[in-house]
């Protein structure tokens, strides 16, 4: 515990003093306030909505959710097999877990600080007299943050795969977009194949597209229970801290992190 | 403090490092040597815990190195070659972090760290950051980081690597100094300077182990030998000096070197006609012996220098040994024996080594390109029958 600590100290120092993570941090926190400004004037003053926009739901939330986490943790791992300090960290008296732990928890750190802005704007608004949903807007920022962690782990088990920094961010990208995307992409496929499979197999029997059309919907609620998006609108954008959706992100936080310490376990042996 | 039993570590069909087996005493400083490509960096990382060995086992102050990985890492101050630092960060920050990973506490740390610091010379630099500082600054950074939690056991892998002289005789004097305490175990493919540190080197060829021992005792069992070369006026002596020369106690060989070519390296190009020079090799006083005959023939010496055996040329001579019995390997593949005859020959060639080099000690040189085959040419019949 006490190296993770260690680890991420250190982390949070580099990203602190590198011009990257600064420039990075100050575009994003810019584009979502002139966004914000854009809602509030869209929505005639609906200051509740306008902050549902800010946090969860539109695109730009997610692009944002989407976008930053690689970009922070592209480097952490895959920089340091190029320069020989995993040599260093995998020989220092500390667990190898300690140091992808400490990594996630900077980095998640980092982009908590950013989302916490947005309660920021709520604050600002009630000082003016409008009257925020605070449960929405509290519950969307920790939503926001666990997202975020979610995806700092995917980026992390990127970077520890290579160590090539910027194919780490690619790779991380592509995933926590092809994850993000599936249940769409299922509901496409399953609306166009579904019903083409059953046209041709029911020529004669309705039994086969019958039962084709149950694995379809078998399929989609299988998706469904992995569906980021569902998961973070049904509770956090309410208002309600439901402790299943929290335990959704953080499991899955949590098998990609075991995933990317034993990736970087077998750097020993690559 | 270090024991390793038959050490192996493939990588793919690339047989790094192959069974390997030594054992290193507390406060012992050794030098692990070989050409590059010899399995140096390999067994370092597999002594560090930061390779697993595909066979073999590494204890530590009897600790195995594997399952107790933690307790073992925290009595080793390992300096990788590559001396991998958080370039961002100051020295004194650096040494901070380590310290911290270490679990020192904050008194012991700032004690430790400025002593540290005095010890390889960088106090002046603490608050500068490591990107800013130069190659021999920043491996001196890498020692102080881990000299930091005082280890018992100090592995530093090509230390001086980069350095320039000055800088390599300091990184030189510190590692003389820091064994003093604790047992260090350097690599390195500069042989003068591991003779220099280190009371025992372990030589390593093709990722075996190919000698061990303290070196002067190396240099003397392998057949190390001496060079003395020697110009000198002879006088009278011009046509038979090179048969005295020979009949001396100790001199394995001797060539006559053209003397206006000798006299090259000098400033002076008198071409005296009884002006000779010579190169011998051999053991023992060989200086004292050849000067003692110079003033009995009251030649007039231009030059004398002696030259001691040199772990460099034991260090030739086992790597092209080694070359020999590989190729030796490959010769009774004619024989029936074909498929065994690589490895079956390796050793045994390995242990007739220190024969081979007192083969040219035969007085006459015309006899020895023959000495060499005749040894082993009796054998394989020998064995035949």
């Amino acid at each position: 515990m006490r190296g993770t600590l260690v680890i991420m100290r250190r982390e949070l120092f580099s990203l602190a003093t590198s011009p990257f993570a600064w420039i990075l941090l100050s575009v994003a926190l810019f584009l979502n306030g002139v966004l914000f400004t854009a809602y509030i004037q869209l929505l005639d003053g609906d200051v509740t909505w306008a902050l549902r926009f800010a946090l969860g739901e539109s695109l730009a939330f997610w692009a944002l959710l989407v976008f930053l986490p690689p970009l922070f943790t592209m480097r952490m791992v895959a920089e340091e097999a190029r320069s020989g300090l995993v040599e260093y960290l995998l020989t220092s008296p500390i667990s190898d877990a300690a140091v992808i732990l400490g990594k996630f928890l900077a980095a998640t750190t980092f982009l908590a600080l950013f989302w916490c802005s947005v309660p920021l704007y709520g604050l600002v608004l009630a000082g003016l007299g409008a009257s925020p949903d605070w449960g929405a807007l509290l519950g969307g920022t920790l939503g926001a943050i666990l997202t975020s962690g979610l995806f700092v782990s995917t980026g992390l088990l990127a970077s520890a795969s290579t160590s090539t920094p910027v194919l780490a961010a690619f790779l991380a990208l592509a995933f926590n977009l092809t994850w993000l995307a599936l249940p769409l992409v299922t509901e496409l496929l399953l609306g166009g194949a579904v019903s083409w499979l059953a046209r041709v197999f029911s020529g004669g029997e309705g039994l086969g597209g019958a039962s084709l059309a149950a694995a379809g919907d078998w399929l989609q609620r299988l998706v469904g229970t992995i569906d980021i998006l569902a998961h973070f609108q049904k509770s956090f954008l309410v208002g309600l801290l439901d402790t299943t959706e929290v335990v959704f992100f953080l499991s899955w936080t949590g098998l990609f992190l075991f995933l990317a310490v034993r990736l970087l376990e077998t750097r020993r042996w690559r | 403090m270090i024991d390793a039993t038959d050490l192996t570590k493939c990588f793919g069909p690339l047989v790094a490092v192959n069974g390997l087996s030594f054992e290193i005493g507390r406060g012992e400083v050794v030098g692990l040597l070989g050409p590059n490509g010899a399995g140096k960096t390999t067994t370092l990382r597999m002594l560090t815990g930061y390779l697993p060995p595909s066979r073999g086992a590494v204890t530590i102050a009897g600790l195995d190195v594997l399952r107790s990985s933690l307790e073992v890492r925290r009595r080793i101050g390992y300096l990788p070659e590559s001396v991998p630092l958080y370039g961002e960060l100051r020295v004194g920050e650096m040494l901070e972090f380590h310290g911290q990973l270490h679990r020192m506490d904050r008194s012991r740390r700032r004690e430790r760290s400025a002593f540290v610091l005095e010890r390889v010379g960088l106090t002046e630099r603490r608050t500068q950051r490591i990107d800013n500082l130069s190659k021999g600054l920043r491996q001196r950074v890498g020692l102080a980081v881990a000299l930091l939690a005082d280890p018992e056991l100090l592995i530093l892998d090509e230390p001086t690597s980069g350095l320039d002289p000055l800088q390599r005789m300091e990184v030189r004097d510190l590692i003389r100094e820091l064994a003093r305490e604790r047992t260090v175990l350097v690599s390195s493919h500069i042989l003068p300077e591991v003779e220099a540190v280190c009371d025992r080197v372990l030589i390593l060829h093709r990722g075996r182990l190919a000698a061990d021992g303290r070196p002067a005792d190396l240099v003397r069992e392998l057949g190390g030998t001496g060079h003395l070369s020697l110009t000198a006026e002879l006088g009278p002596d011009t046509g038979q000096a090179a048969e005295l020369l020979r009949k001396l106690p100790g001199v394995a060989s001797l060539k006559v070197v053209d003397a206006s070519q000798a006299a090259n390296a000098g400033e002076e190009p008198i071409n005296h006609p009884s002006l000779r020079s010579f190169e011998l090799t051999g053991e023992g006083e060989l200086a004292a012996v050849v000067g003692e005959l110079a003033r009995d023939r009251s030649w007039v010496i231009h030059q004398l220098a002696w030259q001691r055996a040199t772990l460099e040329e034991l260090f030739a001579s086992i790597a092209l040994d080694m070359n020999e019995a590989l190729l030796d390997g490959m010769a009774p593949a004619v024989a029936p024996l074909a498929p065994l005859a690589p490895t079956a020959h390796t050793e045994p060639t390995a242990h007739t080594e220190p024969t081979t080099p007192t083969e040219p000690t035969a007085p006459t040189e015309p006899t020895t390109p023959t000495a060499p085959t005749t040894p082993t040419d009796p054998d394989a019949p020998g064995a035949d029958s």
